[in-house]
């Protein structure tokens, strides 16, 4: 059973997104692709937050930051 | 067959003429200016060489296929010594199963084997080895006065790395360097070429057989135990394990040699971006990196095949029609990067494109990263002027990979 997120500020860069689509195959509720084929944030709630996270380490250009919304600290990826 | 455009009459088709391998800049530069996207009739290939259009196509994988060596249509070129073309199949069959030929969906199922082990997070555990065997390589070489920078740093380097990578012991390290180096024959031009490569390629077979037959039933937290974990789950068959064993030790190796060359070669050129890097190692590696790899990036280019008819900057690819897209010319666009020709370590965006696009972007992308970083950061810190000791710099006649031949350099002990 994975838990709810809390609510997490999620950013993509970019300058940096390469558009290698490993986030929407770990977090397809989360990320899809825009016209430039590079990633958005569509819902940041629609995945559980291990799976978020999961998608921001495999990012190959770490363009994806996962930040708690309520401290404004960036989660570990 | 519909007509094709004309080519541009104050260009050559030649894409081996020796002056397109010794400045490919200038040529696809021109080329690129001209017509983004160009058909090629002398090689029957379409050349992209706009960045906008290069991206797009990356991005657009459904309608580009990677399985070019499957579907590689006509003999060998430049040619080899016709007793040798039954090589040709066997080493097509090889090529052919690598996890870079496939498409989606296998590719995704393939790459979600490999892909963790590649994560930017992963690869940085392994900076502190990459930075003991920099520093134990040029601690040696210092004494000296001299080196080849390709034969006595930049091949060595990644062979030591892969062959950790693959946790095979020390005393094995000379004979995977001699597979490395005879797998260095593909997409060169000698026209017995296809017998060292035949050789490398049996070689690595005979080599990893056991290997994996060993992860198999020990896995370790090895690379080679990662592919086989994939076989153990159904995704790859015994043969792609053993074909993407070879594809680690082959696209970790010759392209990290060419990072290494083409970048120190950049920074020995331009002075005062070499004394920039020094005032700074630590602090401007990872930019100097990036730039060297924009600038004279190890792979100039590689290929495609359109997968149906479409349409890109005024032409119309059909369906079976093979596309070149030059990473090298995309790389000195100015609709993206201003002042396109100039070496500036300190660039930044530097959106550059050496590593691909899209889901098949470079997945040792990381390691490269790291290991340029820390070989220019390494010699930076060493050495405090570096000297041509060599009149020209010649290049391997290739279309793929800009490699030099040798890198002569020298010093003031």
């Amino acid at each position: 059973m994975k838990r709810p997120p809390p609510p997490v500020h999620i950013e993509v860069d970019h300058d940096r997104c390469v558009g290698n689509g490993m986030c929407l195959t770990f977090a397809p509720g989360v990320f899809a692709h825009n016209a430039r084929r590079q990633s958005e944030v569509v819902d940041p709630e629609g995945d559980a937050l291990e799976d978020i996270l999961v998608a921001a380490e495999n990012c190959p250009t770490a363009a994806i930051s996962v930040i708690d919304a309520a401290t404004g600290e960036s989660y570990e990826v | 067959m519909r007509p094709r455009p004309a080519a541009p009459p104050t260009l050559t088709e030649d894409l081996f003429a020796p002056e397109v391998v010794a400045d490919p800049y200038s040529y696809f530069g021109a080329l690129r200016e001209i017509e983004p996207v160009h058909w090629n009739e002398r090689f029957a290939l379409w050349l992209v060489t706009g960045y906008d259009e290069l991206v797009w196509i990356l991005r657009h994988h459904e309608l580009f296929s990677s399985a070019v060596i499957r579907n590689g249509a006509g003999p060998p070129y430049p040619p080899v010594d016709p007793q040798d073309l039954p090589l040709f199949d066997e080493i097509r069959d090889f090529r052919a199963d690598q996890l870079v030929e496939q498409d989606r969906p296998e590719h995704l199922r393939q790459r979600s084997v490999v892909h963790g082990y590649f994560t930017p997070k992963a690869m940085e555990k392994w900076r502190p080895f990459v930075r003991a065997a920099v520093a134990e390589l040029l601690d040696d070489i210092r004494p000296r006065g001299a080196m080849d920078v390709l034969t006595d740093l930049a091949a060595p380097l990644p062979v030591r790395i892969i062959a950790e990578m693959m946790g095979v012991p020390y005393e094995d390290r000379d004979h995977l360097r001699a597979l490395a180096d005879g797998i260095l024959y593909i997409n060169r031009g000698e026209p017995y070429r296809l017998r060292p490569l035949a050789a490398a390629v049996r070689g690595i077979v005979d080599y990893a057989a056991p290997l994996v037959e060993e992860r198999i039933d020990r896995p370790g937290p090895d690379f080679i135990s990662v592919l086989a974990e994939g076989e153990l789950r159904d995704v790859f068959t015994r043969h792609q394990v053993l074909v993407n064993t070879g594809l680690l030790l082959f696209a970790g190796h010759e392209t990290t040699m060419n990072l290494i060359c083409n970048g120190l070669l950049a920074l020995i050129r331009h002075p005062d971006q070499w004394e920039r890097l020094r005032a700074d190692p630590a602090g401007m590696a990872r930019l100097a990196t990036e730039e060297c790899l924009r600038y004279d990036p190890p792979v100039k280019s590689t290929q495609r095949i359109a997968a149906e008819d479409v349409e890109i900057a005024g032409r119309r690819i059909e369906k079976g029609d093979r596309l070149r897209w030059i990473m090298a010319a995309a790389n000195r666009d100015p609709r993206v990067f201003s002042d396109p020709g100039s070496f500036d370590i300190g660039r930044q965006p530097n959106p550059h494109v050496s590593f691909g696009s899209g889901i098949h972007y470079c997945l040792g992308a990381t390691l490269a990263r790291i290991e340029g970083q820390e070989v220019f950061r390494g010699l930076a810190e060493r050495f405090s002027r570096l000297e041509l000791a060599a009149d020209r710099i010649e290049y391997q006649p290739s279309l793929q990979f800009r490699s030099v031949k040798s890198l002569p350099v020298r010093w003031w002990v």
